[in-house]
């Protein structure tokens, strides 16, 4: 089993630090900004001044994660579908308008997908295994697939999550690249993995990616099936826009996205609801269907043991 | 359970197949020289010498994408060569890339700086997953597809995680690798971190001043038994052992003493179930940057004492592939086995002072080899290493 022990989420709801997310969600409008924790409570000054929004907020999830976690992490898996923009785009500019030879290469080396992890492992001083994923709307999946398998390996505490930041720039991908109907936004969610269940409840069962999927709701049924479920034992469904499956009346419908505006890795926030909705109700079981890119479906399911 | 490797191919500076990269090994050609576009013309740069039109016409290709796309698809077109797709063997593709489409987004962009004919749609190839997609679609793989992006270390990266999914019982067989195209965000990027080397580079000499870059890709196929038992394909060299391990010291810098490597080529051994000793051939990562060898050269010495086995740097030759040259450099691995070759460590005269060290200078063939260890290290601390055995 993979015991869910530990949840860090910083997002544009108040979700950090809350005890039970599904009491505090609102649907966002256009102008939702990131709720940040005080980043100096985790991060010395000198360091954060130099770090773009995606990497606090993915170090400062992962720091709270190792405070509520009492071993080191054995491994670290991290999910981002866009990795480090705002640097990205800095570093474009810099060299697009360079006029000497002499460039800042701070941007640059932020700029790669795996800054994230990496500043992870410098701020946690951790030598573990450390893995950066990045598959457009399933990079969380991927990720969550990697750390359950390293419990299989035999670790047990495993971080993972997954990081995206919003940058303006996105705009003018809307709507031919990036669909419009929900607020870009930024989000980083972190969960701690572990085989043992101490005092944790909620499991990820089972967590699959299908690419090209021609009959989703059969693919979702086949996925149940293997933990042999059907979708009525399903009490809870969380969905990207379009729920591709006909669920029964028991069941309870979120549109992820409403809540957790649009970003790749958003199913990672979306896991975080889910979470906290088994621990604090008597629903035993929740799926996560994210077709956010139409071609590539991630499917999660957590259970209350 | 057997990793075994089924196919290999790659695409480099020195040479559009296996072939081409052999004779260029053999008789000692680099691939290194300077660059002939506009954004390359003032660097020495392992280039490949082929438009992206040209790319596709050579290589057939029918799936369109970023130039680190189309390397990918070459390359992993020639590893996959002689494969059959079934619905009876699960079959995945993990491809390694830290720029993704940078090379079409990078003007896209500039166009949008000078105001002039910006188009969006180009950048529909910038994300790193949509390249390994597209390799995948090329190849008609839909059963898994996932991209690592840990810098200089991703598709060593992407290799391990092939062979966990195998061992897991996820997948039956994978086409895993590296591909990266040269670009003007990553040589500007190193230009910045003033770790060029404006001659040509010198890995493990103690006079080297830093890396060339190159551009590439490396794929290998791997299969489980059951795989094997169905596609009948003859195992070229087995995937014995594979590690990933955190430096932790600094975002782009390796500790003094290595302590990253050592922990990352002690674990692939421990997985291996070999002893140092029995260690044949070192790929080193070898980047001719100060830093780097010296921390490499540290480790080497700390996991196998005085008894280190030949060792060299085949970046001389290919440039630094970024996060391909750890698909490129296993392929080499598997020639190196198949054929009992050793790679020379090319411009090596000096040892570096602190640790004395000679690479293996000279072309052989015909040699017992039976595993070789290679190495590569990336952005982040992220240090990586495979262990390629014999059948």
């Amino acid at each position: 089993m993979y015991y869910i022990h530990s949840i860090a989420s910083i997002s544009h709801q108040d979700s950090f630090n809350v005890s039970n997310v599904c009491s505090k969600l609102e649907k966002l409008g256009q102008e939702s900004e990131v709720i940040a924790p005080n980043y100096k409570e985790y991060v010395p000054p000198a360091s954060l001044r130099r770090l773009s929004p995606v990497l606090r907020m993915g170090l400062t999830a992962s720091i709270e994660c190792q405070n509520n976690t009492e071993k080191e992490f054995d491994a670290i898996s991290v999910g981002t579908a866009l990795g480090c923009l705002r640097d990205t785009e800095k570093f474009l500019v810099t060299f697009h308008t360079a006029t000497s030879d002499f460039l800042s290469p701070t941007a640059f080396i932020q700029s790669t997908h795996n800054t994230i992890g990496g500043q992870i492992s410098l701020g946690l001083k951790n030598h573990a295994y450390n893995m950066t994923h990045t598959q457009n709307n399933v990079s969380f999946e991927v990720a969550l697939m990697d750390a359950l398998m390293c419990i299989d390996e035999g670790k047990k505490q495993v971080l993972v999550g997954s990081a995206d930041e919003q940058i303006p720039f996105l705009e003018l991908m809307q709507p031919n690249l990036i669909p419009d109907n929900y607020p870009l936004t930024s989000g980083a969610s972190f969960f701690v993995i572990s085989p043992e269940a101490s005092s944790a409840s909620v499991c990820v069962q089972a967590v699959a990616v299908r690419f090209n999927p021609t009959d989703k709701t059969g693919e979702i049924e086949q996925f149940l099936a293997n933990q042999q479920l059907t979708l009525n034992d399903i009490e809870l469904a969380l969905y990207a826009d379009q729920l591709p499956v006909e669920t029964n009346e028991k069941t309870e419908t979120l549109n992820f996205l409403e809540y957790s505006g649009l970003h790749y890795s958003a199913s990672a926030f979306a896991m975080h609801i889910a979470h906290d909705s088994l621990k604090h109700s008597d629903k035993r079981y929740a799926l996560i269907i994210n077709d956010m890119c139409s071609d590539k479906l991630g499917i999660t399911l957590l259970s209350k043991q | 359970m057997n990793i075994h490797i089924t196919g290999y191919g790659l695409i480099t500076s020195i040479g559009l197949n296996t072939e081409e990269n052999v004779a260029s090994l053999r008789s000692l050609r680099t691939g290194i020289a300077k660059g002939r576009l506009d954004n390359t013309k003032a660097y020495n740069v392992g280039e490949i010498h082929l438009t992206n039109a040209e790319l596709k016409e050579q290589f057939k290709l029918q799936t369109d994408g970023s130039r680190t796309a189309l390397l990918g698809m070459a390359a992993a077109k020639q590893a996959f060569e002689g494969h059959v797709l079934s619905d009876q063997i699960r079959t995945g593709l993990i491809s390694g890339t830290s720029v993704g489409g940078m090379d079409v987004s990078e003007i896209e962009y500039k166009n949008y700086l000078n105001e002039s004919n910006h188009n969006p749609d180009n950048y529909k190839h910038h994300s790193s997953g949509t390249s390994s997609e597209q390799i995948a679609q090329e190849l008609g793989i839909s059963d898994f597809v996932n991209t690592i992006s840990t810098a200089c270390s991703s598709a060593a990266n992407a290799i391990m995680m092939g062979a966990r999914m195998i061992k897991s019982g996820t997948l039956d067989r994978v086409v895993v690798g590296g591909t990266d195209s040269l670009t003007s965000f990553t040589i500007s990027g190193f230009k910045s971190l003033m770790i060029f080397d404006d001659q040509w580079c010198r890995p493990f000499d103690d006079t080297r001043k830093g890396l060339n870059l190159g551009e590439g890709a490396g794929f290998i196929v791997l299969e489980s038994d059951k795989s094997l038992e169905k596609t009948g394909k003859k195992p070229l060299a087995r995937l014995t052992g594979w590690s990933n391990a955190s430096d932790a010291f600094h975002q782009t810098a390796s500790s003094p003493d290595g302590h990253g490597a050592r922990l990352s080529m002690n674990e692939a051994l421990r997985i291996s179930e070999l002893q140092p000793g029995d260690i044949d051939y070192i790929n080193a990562h070898g980047t001719a940057t100060p830093n780097n060898d010296l921390s490499e050269s540290q480790a080497f010495q700390g996991i196998f004492g005085t008894a280190i086995p030949p060792f060299s740097s085949t970046k001389a030759y290919t440039g630094h592939t970024l996060a391909a040259s750890g698909g490129i450099e296993a392929v080499f691995a598997i020639l190196a086995i198949r054929n009992g070759y050793l790679y020379p460590n090319l411009n090596f005269k000096t040892p570096i002072a602190e640790t004395g060290l000679t690479p293996q200078l000279d072309f052989e063939e015909g040699k017992n080899i039976q595993h070789v260890l290679s190495n590569s290290f990336g952005f982040g601390g992220n240090n990586s290493t495979i262990i390629i055995s014999a059948v």
